[in-house]
This record gives structure tokens, C-alpha cells and sequence, in this order.
């Protein structure tokens, strides 16, 4: 039996958030809901995300989730952003599912990166 | 006696580690060499326990200033308060059905109450003032005819804010009604001479004082009107009100606990505040901290601090190896901020990022210190993580 509610994984992305900050892009999105605020922008090499970077306020599984996100999605197409789903990051970091529901949160927030990324090449091809 | 190496344990309020004169008490009553007869026996086996058990009763008793059969041996505080509550209900129900406790009690006292409730009696729940602090009008407008039984904790668990028992217990007996206290955060730990105080019925565990778990104690004042019904059936141990055999090793564990802390509790109290001033300077500086218990009106061994737009779980988590109680219920289960403070006007916020720091015996100058860098560090750090803007 262990009741430590926090993974190892939990642990060590909690206590070392590389991609923790802001970046001056244009490229940014800001979710407040279900009592957590998240942040995340990106700059772009092409299509590619370049740097991901993150801030946060929450519980220590939301910390960890949005670090993992970055650690997972550099050097990714940008249209991942838009498809991006939370079920590799729960079982990864063992996220409680009564934690979900902020997860979730982060699943927006990374998809409304990807919705403003999209929007400005849109935008940039329009021009 | 500090609990572990790897860790640095500052959450006395929630347990303490036995002290190891107690250890030692205890395992000399263990095994086949010990006196392990059951003290209610009719042999020498039995008197030898039950020599113990008095033994026992006598030392908590002059803590408490009080006699030793005033007292009835239960599991911890939760039972005893279970016992106080509901066998005083229960006894008294023909005479009114009315109740009166604080919102900010512990959990082990608003359960009884919220289930007494749900069994047809009304209870009055009375908030404290900010400062933590109930009024004495507060509870006078509250006390009506029916009113059977009030129940205040004298030290609180999460702010260590003190009740003024006396004043409370005045104003209970001058209206003919029973004052029952929970005193686990106080009793061996702040003076309490129950030969002048007036309660009526009063809570206490071992395992706050350095004793063992698994130990309890209600005390019941010697009044011709005071009676209880008893919880459990099987025996007739402890006047019928709590059956059951004693566990002999726990109740001189208790025992031992007891006198080792009437003996230290003027030195206890002076280290714990040398402590507890010198972790609040050390924090005080750090900008939206603010303090939720004034120091005049608390156990100095407990300090609750609040820091404004912190998530007090991960404050917890970044505070690692420091072993502390958040003053927010944040968990899977539970996102709501601490009741005990919300009750006593604090926001949602600085309830979130409440953390309580409770200092015992053991606490040395030099863990002050390395928690007064580790919540430093620790705010720093989540504040520089969070983006603007409102949750």
C-alpha cells in the first residue's frame, strides 16, 4: 500500500519544471477553470514548435502535467497542438482520475495554443 | 527522540513521537516477563496490571488536578468525545434536544454533532471572531431552556487559537447547562487544573503528549446531574460506561507521558515560544504572508501562516523534506479551503495557501531555521511558476 498520492515521475517534473516561464511570442494561450490557471507559449521554426514554454498555478499534478506537455510536444508539428490529448500524460504521471477535470484543463489550454498558432498562419497567408 | 533523520517534522499538532522513557515503560509490561494479566482478574497476575492501570490514572490525574477515578480510559479523543457527546445527549434527551458546539471544532466533534442532527436533535453552530476567539454574548444569546450540552475545544487544532474555558464554563453552569471540552491540542500541554476549571466533561489522546496511539482519556466531572449513556455494551469495566479489557501498556505509556510532561511543561512552553517567534520572523518579511492566529491568544507551539495566491497542496509538495499540515483540504477528493479558517474570515485564497507549523519538543533552533528557507525558497519558486491573472 502506498499513500503518497504523487508518482515518481510526478516528483521529479514538479521539482525540476525546465519549461517553466513566459516567451515574448505572439503565440500564447490562458485558461482559468476549475480553480487552476495555466499559460503556455511557443515559438515556431516553420511548422515545427521550436520552444514550448509554460506557467502555472495549481496542484502539484498540474505543475507536472504542463512540463510534461512541453517535454513531449518541442520539435512537434504546431498541428499537433490542435489534436493533442491528455490520455498518455494521466498514465503516464499516474494522475488520480478525480484529477481529471484539471487535466483537462491543460488539454485545452495546449489546443487553444494550437487554434492561435493557426489562427496567425491563417492570418500570415491571408496577408 | 527527533522522529527521523530524512525528514524534518514540524507537524506536532497531528502526532508526536513517543517519548523514549515511555517506550521503555511499556515494553517492560510486554511479553511473558511482563505484567501482562488482565487488571480486572481476581489474581496477582491481575492486581499487578491493574497496579499499573492506577499507577496511571494517578500521574494523568495530577496533571489535570483532578482524581483519578474522575477519569474513564477510552481508544483517543474521537471516542471520548464520541462518549461526551452522544452519552450526554442521549442521557439528557427527555429534558431538551438542543446543542451547541463551534464551527471551527475538529472533525471528531462537527461529525458527532452533524449525526446527532440527523438523529432529531438541533444544534447550534457558533462562529468565533476573526481572531479565532469565541465571544461570550455569542454563546449567552445562543444557550436556550432546552439546551443540554455546549462543546468547545480549548486549543484549536489548525490556528492554536485558546478558548477561555473558565469564562465559557461560567457562563454554561450559571444557565444549568454541561460544558464538554476537547482539549487534545492542550492537555499536557498547557496548564489545566480541572479542580477550578468549570467543565464538566473533557477529551484527551496520549499520542499529542508524547505518548503512545491507541489511548484516550474522558474526564468526568463529580456532579449529582451528570450522567452518560454508555456507546458500547460487553462488560463491566469503568463503571459500565466504557467496557472492554484495558490495555494495560497504553495506559501506563499515558501514564508516563503524562508526568513527564507536568514535570517539563513550564520549560516546553518557553522553548516552543523561543521557536515559534523566531520561525514567524523569519517569514514574516516574505510579501502577502499574513499570520491567522494571534500569538497573545495561542499555543505558542503552533503557528498557521497564510501566503497569498499560493496552491497550498504544491506548497506542501515544494516544502518537502518538511513534514507540515496544509491549511487547505486540497485533495482528490476534496478541493474545499480549511472550514476552521473560512469560519474565521478568511478568504478562499488565504485559506488555500495556509500552512501550519506545529513545534514540539524535540524542535531544534537549527530546523527553525531550515523551514524558514525551505517556505522561502518554496513561495518563491511557485510565484515565479504562475501566470497572471485571476483563477
Amino acid at each position: 500500500m502506498n499513500a503518497n498520492p504523487y508518482s515518481e515521475r510526478v516528483r521529479e517534473l514538479f521539482a525540476r519544471p525546465a519549461h517553466a516561464g513566459e516567451m515574448a511570442t505572439p503565440h500564447r494561450a490562458f485558461i482559468a477553470d476549475q480553480g487552476i490557471r495555466i499559460a503556455f507559449s511557443a515559438t515556431l521554426s516553420g511548422a515545427v514548435i521550436e520552444r514550448l514554454r509554460f506557467q502555472a498555478w495549481g496542484c502539484p499534478h498540474v505543475i507536472a502535467a504542463a512540463e510534461w506537455v512541453c517535454t513531449q510536444l518541442e520539435g512537434r508539428p504546431a498541428t499537433d497542438l490542435q489534436t493533442f490529448a491528455v490520455a498518455d500524460l494521466m498514465q503516464s504521471l499516474a494522475v488520480p482520475m478525480e484529477k481529471s477535470g484539471r487535466i483537462l484543463v491543460i488539454e485545452d489550454a495546449v489546443r487553444a495554443l494550437g487554434a492561435a498558432i493557426s489562427k496567425t498562419f491563417t492570418n500570415t497567408e491571408q496577408d | 527522540m527527533n522522529p527521523s533523520q530524512d525528514i524534518i517534522y514540524l507537524d506536532y499538532a497531528a502526532t508526536t513521537p513517543v517519548d523514549p522513557q515511555v517506550v521503555h515503560t511499556m515494553l517492560q509490561l510486554q511479553g511473558a516477563a511482563g505484567d501482562f494479566g488482565n487488571p480486572s482478574a481476581m489474581h496477582s497476575a491481575g492486581w499487578r496490571s491493574r497496579a499499573h492501570v492506577d499507577n496511571a490514572a494517578q500521574q494523568l490525574a495530577e496533571l489535570l488536578g483532578t482524581d483519578a477515578e474522575r477519569l474513564i480510559w477510552t481508544s483517543g479523543a474521537t471516542e471520548s468525545n464520541n462518549l461526551a457527546i452522544i452519552g450526554t445527549a442521549r442521557h439528557r434527551q427527555h429534558h431538551g434536544r438542543h446543542l451547541i458546539t463551534m464551527l471551527t471544532e475538529h472533525k471528531a466533534v462537527t461529525d458527532v454533532f452533524r449525526a446527532l442532527q440527523q438523529q432529531g436533535f438541533e444544534v447550534t453552530w457558533l462562529r468565533p471572531e476573526r481572531n479565532g476567539v469565541l465571544d461570550i454574548a455569542t454563546l449567552e444569546a445562543a444557550i436556550r431552556a432546552d439546551t443540554q450540552l455546549v462543546s468547545i475545544m480549548h486549543v484549536n487544532n489548525e490556528t492554536g487559537v485558546c478558548q477561555d474555558i473558565a469564562a465559557l464554563g461560567a457562563c454554561c453552569h450559571a444557565r444549568g447547562v454541561r460544558l464538554h471540552v476537547d482539549a487534545a491540542q492542550s492537555v499536557g500541554k498547557l496548564p489545566l487544573n480541572l479542580a477550578e476549571l468549570p467543565i464538566d466533561l473533557m477529551s484527551m489522546t496520549a499520542h499529542k503528549l508524547y505518548g503512545p496511539k491507541g489511548i484516550g482519556a474522558l474526564y468526568i466531572a463529580k456532579r449529582p446531574d451528570l450522567h452518560l449513556e454508555p456507546l458500547l455494551f460487553g462488560g463491566g469495566q469503568q463503571q459500565r460506561l466504557r467496557p472492554g479489557t484495558l490495555p494495560v501498556p497504553l495506559i501506563a505509556g499515558f501514564g508516563h507521558a503524562a508526568a513527564i510532561a507536568a514535570a517539563r511543561m513550564a520549560d516546553d512552553l518557553a522553548h516552543l515560544t523561543r521557536l515559534r517567534d523566531r520561525l514567524w520572523a523569519g517569514i514574516s518579511d516574505l510579501p502577502g504572508v499574513q499570520l491567522n492566529s494571534d500569538p497573545a491568544l495561542s499555543y505558542p507551539g503552533l503557528l498557521n501562516a497564510s501566503v497569498a495566491d499560493i496552491e497550498g497542496e504544491s506548497l506542501l509538495l515544494a516544502l518537502e523534506p518538511l513534514c507540515v499540515a496544509t491549511g487547505s483540504a486540497c485533495n482528490a477528493q476534496n478541493q474545499e479551503p480549511s472550514y476552521v479558517l473560512r469560519a474565521q474570515g478568511l478568504s478562499d485564497a488565504a485559506a488555500q495557501g495556509a500552512i501550519r507549523f506545529s513545534l514540539g519538543r524535540p524542535t531544534t533552533t537549527a530546523e527553525v531555521d531550515c523551514a524558514i528557507n525551505l517556505y522561502r525558497q518554496a513561495v518563491r519558486t511557485l510565484r515565479a511558476l504562475a501566470p497572471d491573472g485571476a483563477a
